[in-house]
């Protein structure tokens, strides 16, 4: 992740409120991969990275709430890593390679990970599922063997409210076995 | 047209395969698992303005003065609204559920001249961003006069406490609501054994993922206003909204595509819901609002808040004579569209055979956030204090607790059977559930081995059971109009045929999770005949939907499985007469509907693709004589009673009495929720209300000081809501007895889990300490409070 994402000689003229009785709202460029694709984008310097994703490019599977790093609703692949887009500002995922919920199916059939949680009746309202899915991309892209109760501590990033948790565990533990016999392309597993 | 008895629908002949009692996959899983659901804020308009509140920062105060001048100034700001300008252009917010006798508490919008708890609206700004609408509510001058507080239910009822609502009540009670039957003070006068305790039920949220929402559109030239927001009810919302904003109801579009998550929290319209509507009325565009995690846990309804004063009066021989509660509600500091809770009267003797029975409902007012509707209303809060008891009464008695209960409960032969206020429970066999949680957790070897603590590292082991009955629907509407509620109890449906052979249902039920888009698909798919891949759901969309109820008291399935019966007999019976026509058949009779084609039921040859028939309906050509073009039917249906769900919790938990820690090794729940439409989906609602029961029972719950009457822990780091790690090992077992009273012998689901978690635990807790003679009586049950017990010992137990 880029240390520095901040510039505030990008600062919009238009908005540097001279004359005006508005605060001013500097703004920041940011050119970023999301989901493979390229994106260059003058933003709010305060504009967060969850808002960023969803109001300016549109990918509303990013879901926030709480904004404050806790229920993890917001939770995106940042250079890989599984992080919570609300606590980034969308300026320091300039030079970043981004993926969201949107990136693991974008056509046609769903993916493994995906259809394992349809099948484990894993989501009840959805609004945490994308969290869980990138969660559960970030540990099968990791490798590592869990236990059922580390894979617990793993998850506890994210809140659902609707499950009690048991289906999503059941889903992410089968999905990583099956990653890890080298199953994980086969759609529809 | 057939007039459909829904105890009698029967599912069409010839089906290959059964649709109902199936683990049907989601219809809702699609979208939602791609992170394509619309949840409210997902809907984007151009120029679009935004919303901020600015809320009382005290939990009662006078608003002297408001200057909004500098905020005006401020680039970016569109308009600015306080309370006087709402009362003037609104009717004060309606309240759909109102506690029977209780004066109204009428509340605009926004606080006028007093703000009764802290977080209540006091100003609403619409900005072209939401930073900019909440820098101008820094700029925003308000003079508040701090007025005395009461947070404490009980002592808001004290001689002297401030008087919240002066100019209504005489003092903080705002209703009482004695029922009962018999003679229990005399039951008690003459009984071998009275138990009594005072039970504290903690005041907690219902904490959905996605807070709640508003987008608000106003075509000016029309005078139409399109709201999406994330409600329950969106019919009940639009009512609301037309009556608050003085429209007509046909000039206002609802539309809830998905919900993220609503237990309740989400019923009735907030202030913010009519504030948007304004903005956006007055501005001519957009205006959105999305409440941000902190204003949630002061501006969505709280729950459960309840004091319990619970009496049981038994023989010496375990008998029940009679059972007596006198409980006290937190109103919060304004009445809510729903209000208190109101089902600990309704279902306060549980599973038990009682005839003489008292049961008061108190309902106070505070400074704190309103008390709405949660999952359960009222059933989990009785639970814990009726449960808790009947344990302390067995160790009073020496007796079993799993045998007193039995002794006590309901027997399937005496069904229907009316409790002491007047609740007819349909039918159900509650000793065999509570028979089967004692045999899976191994009860009577737990029983016999006593209660030593175990060798490894000396801590207690214990096993507390908790049996229930929930009131899953409503008695029809005439229960309803007897408590002046402004909803009906029925469900409704569009059913539309395409060209192509598929399908659309169309429904006024949001879809909150419960996978009601599943489920009304495979009944129609069941009472129809055609595929479950060729029938839609469309929900929550006011302007396509029937007026309907909405999705809560667990009735949506109980409702629409009679409107969704209805509306396919009469479809398949007009699809089957032109079907006839066409094919040269006589008798419709001799049709039927096998998948997407309509066949004879011997001559095999004579078939026709659903397709056709409903091109030939849809264009109204070829039809026979006097059959009139079109293909589909609304129905509408109202259950003539509640049924009663039951069940028994089991937990087994192990105790330290040195450190008060302690661990629910195992937690098992039987449950009846009649007949199983989607297994899958009814163990998801049953798992996901346990989780939250046990988050009840085990950590959280809002905290206020009572020095400053301030919300201490109303943000997501400081509020305990279980993780996945928090969750004890989970089991369940189901037993299936159908519902003499409903279609298809269902009953209500979605609540039933939250109910018997916090007596289980506190069950198992104290059985484990009962060389201590330890009770706990106050949730949630932390360890520092079992400590605090055991350090007492019994003078913990009131």
């Amino acid at each position: 992740m880029k240390s520095a994402g901040m510039n505030y000689a990008d600062v919009n003229p238009a908005d540097s409120g001279a004359g005006r009785l508005g605060l001013p709202e500097p703004s920041v460029i940011v050119a970023a991969r999301v989901n493979g694709t390229a994106v260059t984008e003058q933003v709010p310097a305060r504009l967060s990275a969850a808002d960023f994703l969803r109001h300016r490019l549109g990918l509303t599977g990013t879901h926030v709430g709480c904004e404050q790093g806790v229920c993890g609703m917001c939770t995106v692949l940042v250079d890989g890593q599984a992080v919570k887009s609300c606590l980034m500002l969308a300026g320091q995922l300039d030079g970043c390679q981004v993926e969201t919920v949107e990136s693991l199916a974008a056509e046609g059939p769903l993916s493994p990970l995906q259809e394992r949680f349809r099948a484990e009746h894993a989501l009840q309202c959805g609004f945490c599922t994308p969290a869980f899915l990138m969660t559960a991309t970030a540990l099968a892209a990791d490798g590592r063997t869990l236990t059922r109760a580390e894979l617990r501590e793993e998850l506890a990033g994210v809140l659902c409210r609707c499950t009690g948790y048991e289906f999503i565990v059941n889903a992410v533990e089968a999905h990583l076995a099956s990653a890890a016999a080298g199953e994980g392309n086969q759609p529809g597993d | 047209m057939t007039d459909v008895s829904v105890r009698e629908v029967v599912a069409p002949a010839g089906r290959e395969h059964a649709v109902l009692g199936v683990d049907f996959p989601r219809k809702e899983d699609d979208r939602l698992l791609r992170g394509a659901g619309q949840f409210t804020d997902d809907v984007d308009r151009a120029r679009s303005a935004e919303m901020a509140v600015g809320r009382c920062p005290y939990p009662h105060a006078r608003i002297a003065a408001i200057d909004v001048s500098a905020a005006t100034a401020l680039d970016g700001v569109l308009e600015i609204l306080t309370g006087a300008e709402v009362a003037a252009r609104t009717r004060q917010i309606a309240i759909m559920r109102p506690v029977p006798g209780a004066p109204a508490i009428p509340h605009f919008a926004l606080a006028l001249q007093t703000a009764t708890y802290e977080g209540q609206p006091v100003v609403s700004v619409a900005a072209t961003s939401r930073h900019i609408a909440e820098d101008a509510l820094e700029l925003i001058e308000i003079e508040y006069e701090p007025l005395p507080h009461v947070s404490d239910v009980l002592s808001a009822l004290a001689p002297g406490a401030p008087v919240i609502h002066p100019g209504t009540l005489e003092s903080n009670l705002l209703v009482s609501n004695p029922q009962g039957r018999g003679d229990a003070a005399a039951r008690m006068a003459e009984a071998d054994v009275v138990v009594e305790g005072r039970f504290h039920v903690n005041r907690v949220t219902g904490l959905p993922m996605e807070t709640r929402a508003v987008l608000a559109e106003w075509r000016a030239g029309a005078g139409a206003l399109t709201v999406h927001t994330s409600t329950q009810a969106p019919h009940m919302m639009r009512a609301q909204l037309a009556d608050s904003l003085r429209l007509d109801e046909g000039d206002i579009r609802v539309v809830t595509l998905d919900v993220g998550g609503g237990f309740g929290l989400k019923l009735g319209a907030y202030p913010e819901d009519l504030l948007a509507c304004l903005h956006a009325i007055s501005l001519r565009r957009p205006v959105k609002f999305v409440e941000d995690r902190n204003e949630h846990f002061r501006a969505t309804t709280h729950g459960r808040e309840s004091v319990h004063d619970y009496r049981i009066a038994a023989r010496s021989d375990g008998r029940i004579l009679a059972m007596t509660d006198v409980y006290t509600n937190d109103l919060g500091g304004l009445n809510s569209p729903f209000g208190s809770s109101q089902l600990s009267t309704v279902v306060f003797n549980g599973p038990y055979k009682v005839d003489d029975g008292f049961v008061e409902r108190r309902i106070v007012v505070t400074n704190k956030t309103p008390i709405g509707a949660y999952r359960g209303y009222g059933q989990p809060e009785v639970n814990f204090a009726y449960e808790r008891l009947m344990d302390k009464l067995a160790r009073q008695l020496g007796a079993d607790p799993v045998e007193l209960r039995a002794m006590n409960m309901v027997q399937p032969g005496e069904f229907p059977w009316v409790n002491p206020v007047g609740a007819v429970y349909d039918s159900g066999d509650y000793e065999r559930c509570l028979r089967m949680a004692a045999d899976a957790v191994g009860w009577a070897a737990h029983r016999d081995a006593g209660h030593e603590p175990r060798p490894s590292d000396g801590w207690y082991q214990g096993i507390g059971f908790a049996c229930y009955v929930e009131r899953t629907g409503y008695a029809s509407s005439k229960f309803l109009a007897a408590r002046g509620s402004r909803f009906g109890a029925h469900e409704s449906v569009t059913i539309r045929a395409n060209r192509s052979g598929s399908l659309d249902v169309y429904t006024g039920v949001s879809s909150i999770g419960q996978g009601s888009e599943t489920v009304f698909a495979q009944m129609c798919s069941e009472f129809f005949g055609c595929d479950y891949d060729r029938i839609r759901v469309h929900t929550g969309d006011t302007g396509s939907s029937p007026l309907n109820t909405g999705s809560f008291a667990s009735r949506t399935v109980i409702a629409a499985a009679g409107a969704l019966a209805d509306a396919c007999v009469r479809l398949r019976s007009k699809t089957l007469r032109i079907a006839a026509h066409i094919l040269g058949v006589p008798d419709p009779g001799e049709l039927d509907i096998v998948g997407q084609a309509v066949q004879h039921r011997e001559d095999l040859t004579l078939m026709l693709p659903l397709s056709s028939v409903f091109e030939r309906a849809i264009l109204g050509q070829g039809l026979p004589d006097g059959e009139r073009p079109g293909l589909d039917e609304t129905s509408y249906f109202e259950p003539p009673e509640a049924a009663y769900s039951f069940g028994t919790a089991a937990a087994v938990v192990a105790v330290d009495a040195e450190s008060g820690e302690f661990d629910v090794q195992r937690f098992l729940m039987v449950h009846d929720c009649g007949t199983p439409l989607n297994p899958k989906l009814i163990e998801g609602q049953v798992l996901g209300g346990l989780a939250q029961g046990l988050g009840q029972a085990m950590g959280e719950e809002l905290v206020y000081d009572p020095e400053t009457g301030q919300l201490v822990n109303g943000t997501m780091m400081d509020y305990f809501a279980p993780t996945a790690c928090d969750m004890p090992p989970v089991e369940l077992m189901h037993t299936a007895v159908p519902s003499p009273v409903t279609p298809l012998g269902v009953r209500g689901a979605g609540e039933v889990g939250c109910i018997p978690v916090a007596a289980a635990i506190g069950n198992a807790i104290c059985d484990a300490l009962a060389p201590f003679g330890v009770e706990l009586n106050r949730l949630p049950i932390t360890p520092e409070r079992v400590w605090r017990a055991v350090r007492d010992g019994a003078r913990a137990s009131t």
